[in-house]
């Protein structure tokens, strides 16, 4: 109650008018809340409870309260093997991307003049800004048999026959999805690598440090902050992903998203809730354990 | 292609320091046009199989040829689910700037009694996995609120993602701005209400616009949350989605061509926008 109180305002009369102030001040955000308070967090809500329900012979929820659906996650073995495959799999495009994507934010913020990080950035961030399905489709006329690299590879008289190491398999689905994080990682370290001062390397040096050295304990500590956030936005999206798969992946790079799809296709709606859930609940946990390091607006607030 | 090194860069700033530094730099180059080969090459080859004669796209390019264009041009499925994707992407555009902009000031000068969770409400919907969002609003509208999916419906979903987008870029640049400004409107005897008018909005319209051309974008282009929300109806990534999964002709690339070209006018149309906003700024501070 007190702390409504508004600075300036007399002692006797405070809480009224505090009161009075603060619904004032918040009621531009009533649609707002609407949207993420009723739309946004109802919908959680509610797939919450369908998720306890059970789906009868006739594809309709029932409002039979069990734990089944989850149990059936963490026992069925198909499952747990395809959520730990996607755990897998979004943890290899995280290192991969930030591993490409680190020098070339270093090298951008360190010898690249202003004008022209500002240009290579803008390249980076408009594929990003186009239909993420026609970035995933592009990969099609490259990897798939008929591709450019088997066109290429037998053209040089590498291989005799086209080969499907890069069609319809997991490997397909890491390179294509490098390829649509790549942008992520590199705003988010871009965004803490201009703010690095790299008098202080120099200094470290001087001072008989090693680069490596220099690099490990001057600079790393500092953008930390950037190669969280890198991670984050890189890792989270991968583990709701199913769209990579169906148009790159095929039946061999299937991941727990394409699973969630599939029940909601079946109609088994109470069990793709349950799924749904686990991975919400998953990447939610995700972001309050790592929400003070988190910056969003880096990546988001670029556009 | 070369960058050229920053002209009024101290010279002992870039002086090699360790003995290997001048071929650090020269891989460290070599990795960059590697990257944004990897990030160019894919969409370059889309562009160019869409001007190619055979029926798949790909290699060979055996002749050159307009008419993927004009198949997708005549299209009448692909006219209407262009014609749907701007309904919703123009409507959500509007809302998202509205909505964002107005929860934009309380979240940034209110005091609420939880920031930190308003906050993870806000953002959660920019991070969370779109299919999730897809799903779950999906149940609610369908089961919940027991509504008929339509067009307005995916504008619904739309929005949960973009008003977020909003009221992030709004609030960031109202936590710099001067509110000695505010103080000094009122002083001279503005409402509130004039001096948001007045005062507020002229200087904070980048962002607010900003804002209404990312939430356009992001609509526009939305695939997953579509997918879930849409009635009978085609948008144009639902489109795609159902001539990619169901024989690709070089249509889709024609399309695709053309998708990125009015992505690029948007983008374009948007920083000009932005610049002009800050060089009228900058004359009247003078």
């Amino acid at each position: 109650m007190t702390s409504e109180v508004g600075r300036g305002t007399t002692p006797a009369d405070a809480p009224e008018i505090g009161q009075r102030r603060s619904v004032a001040r918040l009621w531009p955000a009533i649609p707002a809340a609407l949207v993420l308070g009723v739309l946004f967090l109802g919908s959680m809500a509610f797939m919450v409870v369908f998720s306890f329900w059970r789906t009868d012979a006739g594809f309709h929820l029932v409002p039979d309260w069990n734990v089944d659906n989850y149990v059936k996650f963490f026992t069925v073995p198909t499952y747990l093997r395809t959520f730990g495959k996607t755990l897998v799999m979004a943890a290899a495009v995280t290192v991969a991307a930030l591993a490409t994507a680190l020098p070339f934010t270093y090298f951008l913020v360190r010898y690249v003049s202003r004008r022209w990080q500002r240009i290579v950035l803008l390249a980076v961030i408009v594929p990003f800004w186009t239909s993420y399905l026609l970035r995933v489709y592009a990969w099609q006329a490259i990897l798939g048999e008929r591709g450019v690299i088997n066109q290429l590879l037998m053209g040089l008289g590498i291989i005799d026959a086209p080969t499907r190491l890069f069609t319809y398999n997991d490997l397909s689905v890491f390179i294509v999805l490098v390829y649509v994080s790549f942008p992520f990682a590199a705003l988010a370290l871009y965004a803490t690598l201009e703010r690095f001062d790299f008098g202080q390397l120099r200094a470290a040096q001087d001072l008989g440090a090693r680069p490596d050295q220099a690099l490990r304990h001057i600079l790393l500590p500092q953008i930390r902050p950037g190669i969280i956030t890198a991670c984050i936005f890189v890792f989270v999206p991968i583990i709701g992903e199913f769209l990579t798969p169906v148009v790159v992946g095929g039946t061999q790079g299937v991941l727990i998203g394409n699973l969630v799809i599939n029940f909601f296709r079946g109609a088994q709606i109470a069990q793709g809730a349950a799924f749904a859930i686990v991975i919400a609940a998953f990447v939610t946990l995700l972001l309050i354990v790592f929400r003070r390091h988190l910056q969003v607006e880096d990546v988001v607030a670029r556009g | 292609m070369s960058w050229p090194v920053a002209r009024g860069i101290d010279p002992i700033e870039t002086m090699p320091v360790s003995p290997h530094a001048r071929a650090t730099r020269r891989v460290l180059w070599l990795w960059a046009v590697i990257v944004m080969a990897f990030l160019y090459v894919p969409i370059v080859l889309l562009i160019i199989f869409s001007f190619n004669e055979p029926a798949s796209p790909g290699l060979p390019i055996t002749g050159l040829t307009l008419d993927w264009y004009e198949d997708a041009l005549t299209n009448r499925l692909l006219l209407d689910a262009v014609k749907n994707s701007i309904f919703v992407a123009v409507a959500v555009s509007i809302l998202a700037t509205i909505i964002g902009t107005m929860a934009a000031f309380p979240l940034v000068r209110g005091r609420i009694r939880y920031p930190g969770a308003a906050r993870i409400v806000a953002t959660l919907p920019i991070m969370l996995p779109g299919m999730l969002l897809g799903i779950g609003i999906l149940l609610f509208l369908r089961r919940v609120l027991d509504l008929e999916l339509s067009l307005l419906t995916v504008v619904a979903g739309h929005l949960v993602f973009t008003v977020p987008f909003v009221i992030l870029i709004v609030a960031a640049q109202l936590q710099g701005f001067d509110r000695k400004l505010e103080w000094a409107a009122a002083d001279l005897g503005a409402e509130p209400r004039q001096a948001a008018r007045h005062i507020i909005l002229p200087l904070i319209w980048p962002s607010i616009l900003a804002g209404a051309l990312i939430s356009f974008t992001l609509s526009i282009d939305e695939f997953v949350i579509t997918f879930f929300t849409v009635g009978p109806q085609l948008t144009l990534p639902t489109y795609i989605y159902t001539q990619i999964k169901f024989g690709v002709t070089p249509a889709v690339n024609a399309i695709a061509t053309l998708l990125l070209l009015g992505t690029l006018l948007m983008f374009g149309l948007g920083i000009v926008l932005l610049s002009v906003g800050r060089r009228v700024r900058r004359r009247d501070a003078t």
